[in-house]
């Protein structure tokens, strides 16, 4: 690979001071004007059946923002229609105050979908190659992303012969090489047990505090709770709450709660 | 609308890696290894009972000059294998052509392909020119046979050999355009093979029922895939054949990178859809337009002779000709063949007219039917007949000019060749089905170098 390249992204790494710490972004649950990414009255109907219904929401650089609720609460729904994979009915996004057609989102973001087991019949590496090249990634970066990820004892597996908590990994090191001052992971914590949760959290966290924006979709409330800045409480395609643990505990009045006791007050 | 502050990106990402990561997926399915398997019997038995019918054929040939002269390796050997590959071709390459793109959308990775910072339009042109590599494979069966035949000894005219596999790899890149815009529309690779098969076997289905009937439906029949082959095979070369194939192509292509991207409501992929269907249409409605052929035969049998050729060529007023014959009638066909194909191609101002609601059937009691009416330059004559010795002088008699001396140097040989193809079959049923296992084989093997430079500095992770 042609490490002389520039890479395609240029991620602002001065966001955080401390790249290998857990630096957090401000955080500003009413959203502000040095939002990365704010999206407003995103809907989205199947039929009859409402999927998203005026969800509104912001993202700053650096943030780590957890997108929360139960299954078919509308998480997969509502980043696929940010990624602008999936059509909406109704809904503005702006990126840096500017809005931003779907077709040019890809520019911005990559989004990580869940449940999926990409180019099957490919050994890993092969895959990570692909990736690096299509976004011109020195193979350092690629190399450390592998072993902050822990997959080089599978490399030379294809894809199809990966464990589930593999195939995680590998995709989260798809979603780690792209270059994109924003992620979107859907159930980036799906097939990992306790200790790999934390594990992938750090290198989660590394990735926010060298300037990356992340948004998780996360179903388990205690995996969310550990890992992420701010949060996003969806339930029936509704956005019922915003903020920090700290300003969701103030508002629900329950200053010792948990995620999950706040998220059964607010839906 | 000022333009997003995103990251400087555009799509400027570098094409060599998407080029071979859609290599790699179409070699590592076995589709293409399986047909391509099968297509070496087919194809080699083809060619076997090719060799053995020309070698009886041209055993009284051998002494005849008359006789030879009627054996083209073009008739006799070619068309007949590149038949079998014809075959293969439109039965199991859309299955090959589907996994280009079924696969990805099956596992999910549809949604990873469509966030890579190329266009749309490249993504397919690079499945496109994945599915190309993938013909090329499944055509060295067919290939081999044209390597046998000169080791037997057999003669090949190279423009009508490369324009017979152009016809090829324009009917196999259209087959595979087909595949790719039916797995664009389809959700699973099941229902993208219906499609693609309804195209290819509705073709023939075309090509059965409808051929030779009047009208509308002749026009229906010209849609078949088929119909795109034959000019070829029978070695002419259509300017307006191979810009409508090449517009099919674009065509069901740009249908399928309109129907790729998941983020698009169905209203804008139905309108451009239609924006591409139209274009189409006018492109082919131009091409069907186009007359400018080339008869690359060797023997010349889309043309008259050559001084009759440089003789009509001088027939600048307009031909009409007005034929009283159901389109049906086997007189109105080989009119067709034998002649008017042959002076639409020569005569730059060329009117045929098919007069009333003539029907073969019903053809009793009208005395007019079978009558072939000539206008030129204000002249006209009448005949019956559907043989150029008798029509060209009728045409020169109107044309008040001499009939040209025909040149003895003009005749066409012949390629006999008391031949057969025994040494042949084990290369069909063994050696070849060995060398696409091997590099079947060898496809599958895992990489070498990729783990070791990636994971050069891996080490660790997650505990």
């Amino acid at each position: 690979m042609d490490v002389s390249k520039p890479p395609l992204f240029a991620i602002d790494q001065s966001a955080s001071p401390d790249a290998g710490g857990c630096a957090r972004a401000p955080i500003d649950t009413q959203g502000s004007a040095d939002s990365l990414l704010r999206v407003s009255g995103l809907s989205k109907r199947y039929g009859a059946r409402v999927a998203l219904a005026d969800v509104a929401f912001d993202a700053k650089a650096g943030e780590l923002i957890g997108l929360i609720g139960p299954n078919g609460a509308g998480k997969t729904t509502l980043l696929e229609a940010v990624a602008g994979l999936l059509p909406v009915h109704a809904g503005e996004l702006t990126w840096n105050g500017v809005a931003m057609p779907p077709a040019r989102r890809r520019e911005a973001m990559f989004y990580l979908p869940d449940g999926i087991k990409p180019y099957q019949d490919q050994p890993v590496a092969r895959v990570l190659s692909f990736f690096a090249g299509v976004y011109r990634r020195p193979d350092a970066a690629v190399a450390d992303t592998v072993a902050s990820l822990g997959l080089a004892p599978v490399l030379r597996e294809r894809v199809h012969a990966l464990s589930k908590g593999f195939n995680r990994r590998l995709l989260l090191a798809l979603a780690l090489v792209a270059p994109h001052p924003l992620l979107l992971m859907d159930e980036p914590f799906d097939g990992f047990d306790l200790r790999q949760v934390r594990a992938i959290a750090r290198v989660l966290r590394r990735e926010a505090a060298r300037g990356r924006t992340l948004v998780l979709a996360i179903h388990q409330l205690m995996d969310a709770e550990k890992v992420c800045d701010r949060f996003i409480l969806l339930s029936d395609g509704r956005v019922h709450g915003t903020g920090t643990l700290g300003q969701l505990r103030a508002r629900t009045g329950l200053p010792a709660a948990s995620l999950e006791e706040i998220f059964l007050a607010l839906t | 609308m000022r333009s997003p502050d995103t990251p400087a990106m555009a799509m400027r990402a570098p094409l060599p890696p998407l080029l071979a990561k859609e290599l790699r997926e179409i070699l590592s399915g076995r589709a293409l290894w399986i047909t391509s398997l099968l297509l070496c019997p087919l194809v080699g038995y083809s060619f076997f009972q090719a060799v053995s019918l020309y070698g009886d054929a041209s055993a009284s040939a051998v002494e005849s000059a008359v006789l030879a002269r009627s054996l083209s390796p073009l008739d006799g050997i070619l068309v007949p294998s590149f038949g079998a590959f014809y075959v293969g071709v439109t039965l199991l390459f859309p299955f090959v052509a589907i996994r280009v793109l079924g696969q990805e959308k099956e596992a999910g990775a549809l949604r990873l392909l469509v966030q890579l910072p190329y266009s749309t339009p490249v993504l397919i042109g690079a499945k496109l020119a994945a599915v190309l590599s993938a013909w090329l494979l499944c055509s060295i069966p067919a290939l081999s046979t044209l390597v046998i035949w000169r080791l037997l000894g057999g003669h090949i005219a190279p423009a009508e050999t490369a324009n017979l596999l152009l016809g090829h790899l324009l009917y196999g890149l259209l087959v595979g355009a087909i595949a790719l815009f039916a797995a664009s529309v389809a959700d699973s690779a099941a229902t993208a093979a219906i499609i693609a098969l309804a195209f290819t076997i509705g073709s023939w289905v075309l090509d059965f029922t409808l051929a030779g009937r009047p009208g509308m439906l002749a026009w229906i029949s010209r849609l078949s895939l088929t119909q795109t082959l034959q000019p070829f095979e029978q070695g002419l070369l259509s300017a307006g054949l191979v810009l409508g194939i090449a517009a099919a192509i674009l065509g069901f292509a740009a249908l399928a990178a309109v129907w790729l991207p998941p983020g698009a409501t169905l209203r804008v992929k139905l309108l451009r859809s239609l924006a591409c269907v139209a274009a189409a249409a006018i492109v082919l409605a131009a091409s069907s337009q186009m007359h400018l052929a080339a008869d690359l035969t060797a023997d010349q049998r889309n043309s008259f002779p050559p001084a009759d050729q440089r003789a009509l060529a001088t027939l600048d007023r307009p031909l009409i000709v007005t034929i009283h014959l159901g389109p049906e009638d086997p007189r109105y066909v080989d009119l067709q063949r034998a002649v008017f194909s042959k002076l639409a191609r020569v005569l730059p101002d060329l009117t045929i007219r098919l007069a009333g609601a003539h029907s073969f059937a019903s053809s009793a009691g009208d005395e007019n039917y079978g009558e072939i009416e000539y206008v030129y330059a204000g002249r006209r004559d009448m005949s019956r007949s559907t043989s150029p010795r008798e029509i060209l002088p009728l045409l020169y008699g109107l044309a008040e000019m001499p009939p040209p001396v025909p040149a003895a140097a003009d005749d066409y040989p012949g390629y006999p060749l008391v031949a057969n193809a025994h040494a042949a079959l084990p290369w069909f049923f063994g050696g070849l089905p060995a060398l696409i296992g091997l590099a079947w084989f060898c496809s599958r093997r895992p990489p070498r170098v990729d783990p070791i430079r990636i994971g050069q500095t891996a080490s660790g992770g997650p505990s």
